[in-house]
């Protein structure tokens, strides 16, 4: 019976080798991987918690009820607040404090924490002429021309909102 | 007491040879065997699930998206909408708008500066010029793309660590925690909707704004389109607004002789968009 002591220190040693893996796998492999298909299922969750940024047209009228009112009944009432001025979640909690001083510097400078609007490029984003645009959509080639067309005077420094109200489209 | 095992000369060589085959194969199929056996252990012996419990039953949601190149106008707010809502870095989408233009020799032009998130400027030659005249475009689109998740997934499947998953609902989703960044996900997906975020060094895509759709919200690019190009909504209920689409439109997916079963489907899609 000499070689049976080859068997089982082989045997021992594969008995050992098995044990050290399946002991490190349950060290490495999250608890509830493999409940609900080959992931840790505790990453849904985690995906659904985090706070939306866009609260929608609706939580804007809380407070800017009359701008709000304007713009749902007019005809530019398709893009919403928060198109052209940027998320409004931020701008919300930080307006509803006294101090922006718990805030980064970035606030500090945007204290409205609102996207800065230029009265240009956002009109522009939708409305500049490009041959793949619907003809459908209202939009002009050259603001130089278009003002002068209209008899006004145009400078470097024109704006479409200095004719056009942004929130209702009615011309000033 | 020293019988040979056959009826060959039994040298050392030999004896350590077959030992060492034996071994090899007893450890390979031995653990193989008795890891998946380990590994199915726990599911079967969780106290409190009874057998009726985890049969699958067909989920109540299962979102769907349309998109209507139709009524796209290419202002790119869904693109500015998805950045902010998501924190995607400068550089990279989880939903772009691209630009088609064709031209009379059959020059196709895909044009998509960071994605339309400026929206697009007016490059056709001016129509005014005789001399431009023959290279005037014949026609031009815009198509919002996005990730399509798959009901087949192509990036899930080659996913090396479980990173990559498809929640209940159908939609295609990464863990943070688990993604090492390896980057294979982002070529497997034949739609070019993955990249790897150099914040987190890990795989990021579009999500449909899972943590805006689980609260009832609609994801950001869909509030924000002004032209209700975007349409998202559960198709089990055939009551939403996306049902009533899908069954009165006629649909089609990007690249469907791929066999990837996209959920994000698509109004007037041209057969020149790849």
């Amino acid at each position: 019976m000499g070689h049976a002591r080859h068997f089982v220190r082989l045997f021992g040693l594969v008995a050992i080798v098995v044990i050290a893996f399946l002991g490190a796998r349950a060290q490495v492999v999250p608890k509830d991987f493999g409940t609900q298909g080959p992931f840790r299922a505790s990453a849904i969750p985690e995906a659904a918690k985090r706070e939306p940024r866009h609260l929608g047209s609706e939580a804007c009228s809380d407070c800017h009820a009359k701008i709000n009112d304007a713009w749902a009944k007019g005809k530019h009432h398709t893009p919403q607040c928060e198109n052209c001025h940027g998320p409004g979640l931020l701008h919300v909690k930080v307006m509803s404090e006294d101090s922006v001083d718990a805030y980064p510097d970035q606030i500090k400078k945007n204290p409205k924490a609102l996207r800065v609007t230029s009265g240009i490029q956002e009109c522009e984003w939708c409305h500049l002429k490009t041959f793949e645009r619907p003809s459908t959509l209202k939009s002009i080639k050259n603001v130089e021309r278009h003002i002068i067309e209209t008899g006004g005077k145009y400078t470097a420094a024109s704006k479409c909102t200095d004719c056009h109200n942004p929130h209702t489209t009615v011309v000033k | 007491m020293t019988q040979p095992l056959s009826d060959g000369d039994l040298t050392r060589r030999s004896f350590l040879e077959r030992v060492a085959t034996t071994g090899a194969q007893t450890f390979i199929f031995g653990g193989l065997f008795v890891t998946t056996a380990l590994m199915r252990l726990p599911q079967d012996a969780t106290p409190g699930t009874t057998p009726a419990k985890r049969k699958k039953r067909a989920p109540e949601v299962i979102y769907g998206f349309v998109v209507d190149t139709t009524k796209c106008i290419g202002c790119g707010s869904c693109v500015r909408a998805c950045k902010a809502e998501n924190n995607v870095p400068d550089g990279f989408c989880r939903t772009w708008v691209e630009e088609y233009t064709f031209y009379p020799n059959g020059e196709v032009v895909v044009n998509s500066p960071k994605g339309g998130e400026n929206g697009f400027p007016d490059d056709a030659p001016d129509r005014n010029q005789p001399a431009e005249i023959g290279q005037l475009p014949s026609r031009g689109f815009f198509v919002p793309k996005l990730c399509n998740h798959c009901i087949d997934t192509p990036c899930i499947q080659v996913c090396p660590v479980g990173a990559s998953y498809k929640t209940p609902e159908g939609v295609v989703l990464v863990d943070p925690q688990r993604c090492v960044g390896c980057g294979y996900c982002v070529q497997a997906c034949p739609f070019g909707s993955r990249f790897l975020n150099p914040e987190t060094n890990t795989a990021d895509k579009c999500t449909w704004c899972y943590h805006r759709i689980t609260k009832g919200l609609k994801p950001a690019c869909v509030e924000c389109c002004p032209a209700e190009a975007r349409i998202f909504g559960n198709v089990n209920d055939p009551n939403s607004e996306i049902s009533r689409i899908l069954a009165t439109n006629r649909v089609q997916v990007l690249k469907s002789y791929l066999g990837t079963n996209p959920r994000t489907r698509y109004i007037g899609l041209d057969s020149d968009v790849i």
